[in-house]
């Protein structure tokens, strides 16, 4: 089992699925995504700021965890070291030091909320509908190949080399903009 | 495997009985080895405290973990009137559960001498299959380390929120801020290991610093030496800090937040909190021996096949088990601003700097970058420019800390002496304005 | 040793350093403001940090001439159809035409005159901060990456790099609690239409498979009889390219995402109000154009013209029609700015036309972002000196009687408003009546209609310029005596009674904007050869 698993580091060839792994991995992705769903209605519905955020955690580790089926790897590694290791670490902490109530919240409600949540049904609808018309029937394909960390860091620094350089401006951008705006006048 | 990170190669019964094997193995070993530490912390302190340190329970005073265990085990579970009971209840568990994982990436054992790839083979009864000394060998291995060793800090969070109390939410106020800030540092060093492996697997890590000849054994291999000492350094300071141990311990000091993010736990929960706490220290001294220190390899001294490279893991690892006590006990607990100063303006520089430096020396390697004909040289011009970047690089931070702090002062200095009068004019100035503001 | 690094050999990129040079110069002069007045503090002295913005401006736009030539020097030049000479950077992620050249000059004639005017403001408001200047390079750096990307990925860092610098200067009026309510709300709206933005490229992506718009393009090319493309999924490519829409609708401030508009432009800063009218537009616009009219301007550029066609025209009455019951200056030219959005939006339908009117639409897209560049950097130079210490004395009221006071101001803000009205001899003229002739080349009977709208919107639009103009000639009778009279608070009738200071830079940029929009009007042909340069790149 190992010496294959040391060979497939190296090989990128696309290793056939079997119905039966098939199988395993679509009721996998069926659990994630429902716990998913509803960590994201939870999210919007409950009255605690801490709770919404630990609900966000979980949508957002459902996002690795669609990575992980998907052969995506690294992108599963970044996401939970980003988002839920320091993004999300943040954002308790923002919550913490400005009002870290325990219970319910009132003033999370808001009034016309229900024009935010026409917009969002909406906006499922028309992208739901025709990402469905567009893959709906769509299957994974048996020959999945697994996107590697090296072939990934090869791409970052040939091919999205610009888009790397652009995204280190655009931190730089918001990194003085942060500290300006923080900063005591 | 290989293929789909999930299955490939038809994963059968008998690959699933192995793992659940191996895990279970990894965790009674981690459960044990995290007792020993106890007590192996316990009484190394109280010897460095010219203590005897506990000696009653067992022989040396091995069973004085258990014995606390037993009686944690006993006491009452309190929740706070005041706690949010969910987070308050999940918070043990999250803190343990990182805490495991981590581990399972560990080699432990496993013959790397001799061109041994730390693979073993059960016997033909239990079906010929290969298998590595460790849980999972997964392709993105230090990534997950990673990634675990950034939720860790979830427990202690949601512990001190959950507690509905001001100390343990001001530890975990601290704890994120720490964690933050060092984990910077942790994968810049960590980044450093990734250049000169090549590789992200922790089993091709180890392979790496394994040489041929010797028995398996150069430690010129390995990578505390080809990254050059400083990412090691940096790796063990940053890592002290993640683990909240002494003397990064702002979280739970004591003489200023009863007991930290734990003040509000008793029983089976603190008693988590405290294993985890534990657990922690021994896996991240695996992770500093895999990565900088060859790992399980060695030479086969005694004839023991894998169970040798058990033999050097374990003291490997009571080398830095025991630095993690000494510190402890000898090192005072820093103050928050030199916390914070050492992380941001010495640490994270520093690995950047080294990270610059050891990115040309693998070009110059490869033969990408050249600037006379012979690689030696070139390795020297690499080294002293990689130098002279860094000295330059300390240069202008020094001189944007002095800058801005004789500017602050300035600042200061003349707020004392106008008070307020140019701030009564921009106020004015504010008032017309919203008092013209349209619609 | 077993690396993964040494068994697949990196074919890293060719760099073409020389056709990169605006967006470096402009990148890098931030970057290098920002660390040498962090590190010396010689650096922090007065109009250092403006001079150097300007240097970096101007060497960025020095380059320009050289790289057109080097462009129409080129023996094979890397074109589509068109023919026209254009370079593919850096693996097909940046595209250098004479396109990209028009909107860089653009945005760093912005970068120059907002940086001259800021310098008197951050003075007058006691404000000597680096960041400012920093943060305008930025922003500049990102238009002109968003306007030469070629790659979907990279026109949204662009467009990011550009906004997220400019959330933060919205809010840099850190006295002032407005300031930062703008900019929190323009960063929290622009979030999320970024946000959205993205979506449509993900569903762009998922059609077609492609992020470069020559992938887009050509994945597309393939509609047969039945309106459905065998390669393309249409209804996926449709709604992101209307996300997309939605996305570049909001940065440009179209309807009906132009309600952060007023507030976001009455809070800012005014000098980066006139950055924000002038080089955020020129680039939403610039990457705008390449997007829809090279990726998405093959088979369903019928389809989202008409989209453009109602913005456009519901952009024009919104915006004319709310700038009247404005009381706050920011506020009108905000609506203004709408209106004038929409304007441009007209042009946009018309170059989503056929060849030879689309190259009209183009081209009248073009000349008017240049004559709006300039007409705003200067209205809102005017506006920045009126305002006082403070940047607060914003309303209608406060221009009565500014041509007795500052005769030469109250002149040039006269050609300049008139410029935006659009009368004749101003380039305001030749701006609007190009995009409209161009929106009535198009010969349908919408096409017709939406040029009648325009043609209302400006006559309407006339009269809240004219409101402006009328009450600067005004005699100053009621004020200041009766507002001393009627205030109690001292400080305030004190700010009032204040003469203005004009800071000679500052005049300096307004009186250049009114010679710009004149000589533009007289003479509209002048550099019309590039402007025809740059239009006819688009085609690819």
């Amino acid at each position: 089992m190992m010496s294959s698993a040391l060979l497939a580091i190296q090989s990128t060839n696309p290793i056939a699925l079997t119905p039966n792994e098939l199988w395993v991995i679509n009721t996998f992705f069926y659990v994630i995504a429902a716990v998913g769903i509803v960590a994201a209605l939870k999210m919007v519905t409950t009255k605690n700021v801490v709770h919404a955020a630990l609900y966000l955690l979980v949508v957002l580790t459902v996002v690795a965890a669609t990575y992980i089926v998907l052969g995506a790897e690294f992108a599963a590694a970044t996401q939970v070291m980003v988002y839920i290791g320091a993004v999300m670490v943040l954002l308790l902490f923002g919550v913490m030091l400005t009002r870290a109530k325990i219970g319910d919240d009132g003033d999370l409600d808001y009034d016309s909320k229900w024009i935010g949540g026409l917009s969002a049904v909406s906006m499922f609808a028309v992208m739901g509908y025709s990402l469905w018309e567009a893959f709906g029937t769509d299957e994974l394909p048996a020959d999945m190949a697994v996107q590697r960390t090296g072939q990934v860091a090869n791409s970052i620094f040939s091919q999205y080399i610009v888009p790397f350089e652009a995204l280190s401006m655009l931190l730089l951008a918001a990194l003085i903009g942060a500290v300006v705006v923080a900063r005591r006048d | 495997m290989g293929g789909h990170p999930f299955l490939a190669d038809g994963v059968d019964f008998g690959d699933v009985i192995l793992a659940v094997v191996l895990a279970l193995v990894a965790l009674v070993l981690t459960l044990v080895m995290t007792m020993l530490m106890v007590w192996f912390e316990r009484k190394v302190v109280g010897r460095l405290q010219n203590r005897i340190g506990p000696n009653v329970a067992g022989p040396f005073g091995l069973l004085q973990t258990m014995a606390d265990g037993m009686k944690l085990l006993f006491k009452e579970d309190l929740i706070p009137a005041k706690a949010d009971k969910v987070l308050f209840v999940l918070a043990p568990f999250l803190a343990v559960v990182p805490a495991f994982l981590t581990f399972t990436v560990v080699p432990i054992a496993g013959d790397f001498s001799n061109g041994g790839s730390g693979s073993s083979t059960l016997p033909g009864f239990l079906g010929s299959r290969e298998f590595l000394w460790q849980v999972a060998d997964v392709p993105i291995g230090i990534l997950f380390f990673l990634a675990m060793s950034s939720l860790a800090v979830y427990g202690i969070v949601l512990a001190g929120y959950g507690s509905g109390s001001k100390y343990p939410l001001i530890s975990s106020v601290r704890a994120t801020a720490q964690a933050i800030s060092y984990e910077a540092a942790l994968g810049l060093s960590l980044a450093a290991v990734f250049l000169v492996s090549g590789a992200l697997s922790t089993n091709q890590i180890v392979l790496n610093q394994v040489a041929e000849g010797y028995g398996g054994f150069n430690f010129t291999r390995w990578n505390v030496v080809t990254t050059g000492l400083i990412p090691f350094i940096v790796f063990l300071i940053a890592a002290t800090a993640e683990l909240n141990r002494p003397p990064f311990d702002l979280v739970e000091a004591e003489q200023e937040l009863v007991g930290g993010f734990h003040t509000e736990y008793s029983s089976f929960r603190f008693a988590l909190f405290f294993l985890a706490e534990f657990m922690n220290t021994v896996t991240m001294g695996g992770i500093i021996v895999t990565l900088f220190f060859g790992g399980p390899s060695g030479p086969q001294l005694l004839p023991l096949g894998a169970f040798m490279g058990f033999i050097w893991f374990f003291l490997k690892l009571m080398v830095f088990l025991f630095i993690f006590v000494w510190f402890r006990a000898t090192l005072p607990r820093v103050r928050y601003d030199q916390l914070m100063d050492l992380g941001w303006k010495v640490l994270i520089p520093i690995s950047l700097a080294w990270l610059l430096m050891l990115g040309g020396l693998q070009l110059v390697r490869s033969g990408d970058l050249s600037f006379v004909d012979s690689t030696s040289a070139d390795l020297v011009i690499v080294i002293a420019l990689g130098l002279a970047i860094g000295l330059l690089g300390y240069a202008m931070l020094n001189a944007a800390i002095r800058t801005s702090r004789s500017e602050r002062l300035a600042e200061e200095g003349l707020k004392l002496i106008a008070p307020k009068s140019q701030d009564s004019e921009s106020l004015a100035g504010h008032q017309t304005g919203t008092t013209q503001g349209g619609h | 040793m077993m690396s993964l690094f040494a068994q697949v050999p990196v074919s890293t990129p060719e760099i073409q350093w020389f056709y990169l040079a605006p967006i470096l110069i402009l990148a890098l002069g931030g970057v290098l403001l920002i660390t040498l007045t962090s590190v010396a503090p010689v650096m922090r002295g007065r109009h250092i940090s403006a001079l150097f913005t300007v240097a970096t401006g101007v060497l960025a736009l020095a380059f320009l001439p050289f790289i057109a030539a080097r462009l129409d020097g080129l023996v094979d030049p890397v074109a589509g159809q068109g023919g026209r000479p254009a370079v593919d950077l850096v693996s097909s992620a940046l595209v250098v035409d004479h396109f990209t050249l028009w909107v860089s000059g653009l945005i760093s004639v912005a970068v120059i005159l907002v940086a001259v005017m800021l310098d008197g403001y951050l003075e007058r408001e006691g404000f000597e901060s680096p960041e400012w200047y920093a943060l305008l390079l930025i922003s500049a750096s990102g238009g002109v990456i968003l306007a030469s990307a070629e790659d979907l990925i990279v026109t949204f860092l662009g467009l990011e790099i550009l906004s997220i610098a400019v959330y933060v200067l919205a809010a840099l009026h850190l006295r002032r609690s407005e300031s930062q309510e703008a900019g929190f709300k323009y960063f929290i709206l622009g979030a999320l239409s970024s946000a959205i933005f993205l979506y449509g490229i993900a569903m762009v992506y998922g059609a077609t498979g492609s992020t470069t718009l020559t992938g887009v393009a050509g994945s597309m090319t393939g509609r047969n009889a039945a309106g459905l493309s065998p390669a393309v999924d249409s209804s996926l490519v449709m709604v992101g390219i209307a996300l997309m829409l939605i996305g570049f609708g909001f940065k440009v401030s179209a309807f009906p995402l132009h309600i952060w508009t007023p507030d976001v432009y009455q809070g800012s800063p005014t000098p980066i109000v006139g950055f924000m009218t002038s080089a955020v537009k020129v680039a939403a616009f610039g990457g705008m154009m390449r997007v829809f009219l090279v990726g998405f301007g093959g088979t369903f550029a019928s389809d989202w013209r008409v989209l453009v066609l109602f913005m456009a025209g519901f952009t024009i009455l919104f915006g004319s029609f709310l700038a009247i019951v404005q009381t706050n200056i920011k506020r009108t030219m905000a609506f203004s700015s709408i209106a004038h959005a929409g304007f441009m939006l007209v042009g946009l339908y018309a170059a989503a036309s056929p060849v030879a009117i689309g190259d009209t639409g183009k081209r009248a897209v073009l000349f008017y972002l240049l004559a709006y560049t300039f007409m705003s950097i200067g209205t809102f130079a005017v506006i920045s000196i009126v305002g006082k210490k403070g940047d607060g004395n914003h309303s209608i009221e406060a221009y009565r009687g500014l041509a007795k006071r500052e005769p030469l101001l109250a002149m040039a803000f006269t050609v300049l408003l008139f410029g935006q009205v659009g009368a004749p001899f101003t380039a305001g003229f030749f701006a609007k009546f190009r995009v409209i002739a161009a929106a009535a080349q198009v010969e349908r009977t919408e096409a017709y209609i939406l040029a009648g709208v325009a043609m209302l919107g400006a006559a309407v639009g006339a009269y809240l310029y004219l409101r402006v103009v009328v009450a600067m000639f005004l005699d100053v009778q009621e004020s200041p005596s009766t507002e001393m009279a009627d205030s109690a608070d001292e400080t305030l009738a004190l700010v009032e009674v204040r003469a203005l200071e004009v800071p000679p830079a500052t005049l300096a940029v307004v009186l250049l904007a009114a010679v710009v929009t004149l000589v533009l009007g007289i003479f509209p042909d002048i550099g019309s050869g590039a402007l025809a340069e740059a239009a006819l790149a688009l085609v690819r």
